[in-house]
């Protein structure tokens, strides 16, 4: 739930027009914080995003739907927020490309997938004075995961309240508390609870793995905590 | 996902029509217009006759049926929602708000089945900082890189057993495949943009097949551009809002 596959024509102009100009405000700054990255950055980047788009690809039947994961989280650690929401900015505009998304939502969606991505270090970085790395991957990854999908409900409703034929109708307003009430609870968040508890554990085992092999890829908890690495990119 | 993305990949790059020799450029601007009216027109009319443009173009650049029918269903189903959520029993309100993702879709899928990815991203680089454009090319470059290995590790995965108990291990394991796959992928990306570095490159990746020559092919398109934007105001006008 941290990646919006709506597509063309369906949200209310306001909306993802104010999306696409945010979006253009924040890759802004973030391109000129990053303004001084090497290659080895642009490389990082350039593969974590690919890999993002290959395990956006592996369907994970959560009963009858299939979840999409995004690797939001573990990005944003390894990269940090400027190069997480470039990163999201990419792999955003070539799903959009492959009519996974819409050209119009491209600006939403990355600031959603980029959002969770870009609290994901900071995170990291507090948690990992206590925790071994994989274990504050994990929970880094579960609240950054919680924070894009809170963005996304908060998306949604936003555009029901803004579309011009919903606003002041009861059988809407009825659903959408039947929605909040009923669904959201029974089904909704058990099926995020489990997507959410799937990211981790994958944050989890990638953390594992890049501590055991290399550490310098995982960032370095501030002063030099007790799981602090050599470098990174 | 990963096999349409290759599958497109080797249209865009294979094909031999004539919206294939088409410029970068004029293909953009045309699937632009056809996206703004897809989004912003009101009139029923008006959208069905750009769906059948934009059929009509996915058909004459030999796009195959499958693709087309996966381009026009799958935003259509992620629409659904929001159409059951408009619907007061005008239908033809529901019929505005299912064409308008078809038209998208299938614009989209004209555009990267025809345009080679560096002739693409050329146009879209140029205006964007150069660590967008460069990352833009790469990771697309790098999805291709790594989808081999990735389908290698799988099968590794559920042959060796990696698939199978408790799910907390079976999801640390994937964890670990992925760790593989992101070092891989970053070695590879590194060499690549190394090598692009050394030979020259400027931070603009440039179109192989030069992105804004405009050729005999480019007619068409200007033709089909100004039929989509000529029926929209003829119909029944553009809605800006």
């Amino acid at each position: 739930m941290s990646h919006l596959h709506i597509p063309d024509g369906v949200l209310p102009p306001v909306l993802w027009i104010a999306g696409l100009v945010l979006m253009v405000v924040v890759l802004f700054f973030a391109t000129r914080a990053d303004a001084h990255a090497g290659p080895r950055a642009v490389a990082l980047r350039s593969a974590l995003g690919a890999i993002m788009l290959v395990v956006m690809a592996i369907p994970v039947p959560i009963t009858a739907f299939d979840y999409c994961m995004t690797l939001a989280g573990p990005v944003g650690v390894l990269l940090g927020a400027a190069g997480a929401l470039q990163v999201s900015f990419v792999v955003t505009l070539i799903l959009a490309l492959m009519g996974q998304g819409g050209f119009t939502v491209i600006g939403l969606n990355t600031l959603v997938l980029g959002a969770g991505a870009a609290i994901a270090r900071p995170l990291y970085r507090a948690m990992v004075r206590v925790l071994r790395p994989a274990g504050a991957m994990a929970a880094a990854t579960a609240i950054s995961q919680l924070f894009s999908s809170v963005l996304w409900i908060a998306l949604l409703w936003l555009s029901v309240r803004l579309s011009p034929s919903i606003l002041g109708e009861h059988e809407v307003a009825h659903a959408m508390r039947w929605l909040q009430g009923g669904v959201l609870v029974t089904v909704l968040l058990p099926l995020l609870a489990l997507a959410v508890g799937l990211e981790s554990l994958l944050g989890y085992g990638l953390a594992g793995f890049l501590e055991r092999v290399r550490p310098d890829l995982l960032p370095a908890a501030p002063g030099g905590g007790r799981r602090s690495a050599e470098a990174t990119p | 996902m990963i096999n349409t993305f290759a599958q497109i990949d080797y249209l865009a790059s294979a094909g031999n029509t004539s919206w294939h020799r088409a410029s970068a450029v004029s293909k953009l601007a045309l699937v632009l217009a056809l996206v703004g009216v897809a989004v912003f027109s009101p009139s029923w009319l008006v959208l069905l006759v750009t769906l059948a443009t934009a059929l009509a173009l996915c058909g004459t650049a030999r796009m195959p049926p499958v693709l087309v029918a996966a381009a026009a269903s799958t935003p259509v189903l992620f629409a659904f929602i929001f159409v059951v959520a408009h619907f007061k029993g005008d239908l033809t309100e529901a019929l505005v708000l299912g064409m308008r993702p078809i038209i998208a879709g299938l614009s989209a899928l004209w555009l990267v089945g025809t345009t080679p990815y560096p002739d693409l991203f050329a146009p879209l680089s140029r205006i964007m900082p150069r660590a967008l454009g460069d990352g833009l090319f790469l990771t697309y470059r790098a999805v291709f890189a790594l989808l081999a290995r990735v389908e290698r590790l799988w099968k590794a995965l559920l042959l060796r057993g990696g698939l199978s108990g408790p799910p907390t291990r079976r999801a640390q394991l994937a964890g670990e495949a992925v760790g593989t796959v992101v070092l891989s992928g970053f070695d590879r990306s590194h060499r690549l943009y190394q090598v692009m570095l050394l030979r020259g490159h400027s931070g603009r990746v440039c179109g192989c097949r030069h992105w804004l020559e405009l050729g005999p092919a480019d007619a068409r398109v200007a033709a089909v551009l100004a039929w989509v934007l000529g029926a929209a105001f003829l119909f029944a006008g553009v809605r800006l809002g």
